[in-house]
């Protein structure tokens, strides 16, 4: 079941807050949080944030195309090394 | 860049009775692996042409030149597959194979070793870059972008990176 509409997104306050602190610091910081079912707003956008996977912190850079989605998703907590074979990595 | 041989995938067993083989792709596209021309197994003493006809469980059905029966097909179980790395399409700028960036030396921009990359990782939110340090208990997860890895020297094999503050 879907949530309602009029709740708004979910976000814990406290990543509100260290967004809103690292956005006006204009610096290039990973902005440690622990909230894998916060909801990524549109104002994230541009920053990074190192999403906790129960063992470390996973860089995450936010772009337009994750609004909506809950960090966890990109914050896997198992990791699986395949082989290198023909596969590639972009530099952005 | 390296000279070396790439795995791009493994037989996996016989499929079926008639000489074909259950082949387990390791690449990108998995029916990608039959476009790199003949495989060879580690060591470079065998060639396979491989000749792909249908997907089945767990992989792709091949035929391979010289093999005509079960018991030959089974004979190779378990040989990995082996392509040259020079057979593979040259990339544009900023895009890398992971098995040349696999093993670089990774230094800060103080010229400071902070350890050997591992493995490359996709999450969907970019790729990063797996960086191993004996000395930290951690390793260390870079974000692959032009901001963070400013420089990708593959004739030196060495990677610059400006960590970005709280990176851990």
């Amino acid at each position: 079941m879907s949530r309602s509409i009029w709740k708004g997104p979910f976000v814990d306050g406290y990543v509100l807050k260290k967004a809103e602190k690292s956005r006006e610091s204009g610096k290039s910081e990973v902005i440690k949080i622990w909230s894998r079912r916060s909801t990524i707003l549109p104002q994230f956008v541009g920053l990074t944030f190192g999403v906790y996977n129960g063992h470390k912190h996973i860089p995450v850079a936010i772009t337009e195309e994750m609004i909506g989605q809950k960090f966890g998703e990109y914050s896997p907590t198992r990791t699986y090394y395949g082989h290198a074979a023909d596969k590639k990595a972009k530099r952005k | 860049m390296t000279n070396d041989r790439i795995c791009v995938g493994s037989i996996a067993g016989a499929f079926g009775v008639q000489g074909e083989v259950r082949l387990k792709s390791f690449c990108a596209e998995p029916e990608a692996i039959a476009a790199y021309g003949p495989l060879y197994t580690a060591d470079g003493s065998r060639s396979f042409d491989v000749k792909l006809t249908r997907p089945v469980a767990g992989g792709l059905g091949a035929r391979i030149a010289g093999v005509a029966t079960k018991d030959q097909a089974d004979a190779l179980r378990g040989t990995d597959l082996y392509v040259d790395r020079a057979r593979l399409p040259s990339l544009p700028d900023d895009e890398f194979y992971h098995s040349d960036l696999i093993g670089l030396e990774v230094y800060d921009t103080g010229g400071v070793l902070l350890g050997a990359l591992r493995a490359v990782h996709n999450h969907g939110a970019g790729d990063l870059l797996e960086v191993y340090a004996p000395t930290r208990k951690q390793p260390l997860l870079i974000p692959f972008t032009k901001a963070a890895v400013p420089t990708v020297d593959l004739a030196a094999r060495r990677i610059v990176a400006d960590l970005p503050e709280g990176l851990e």
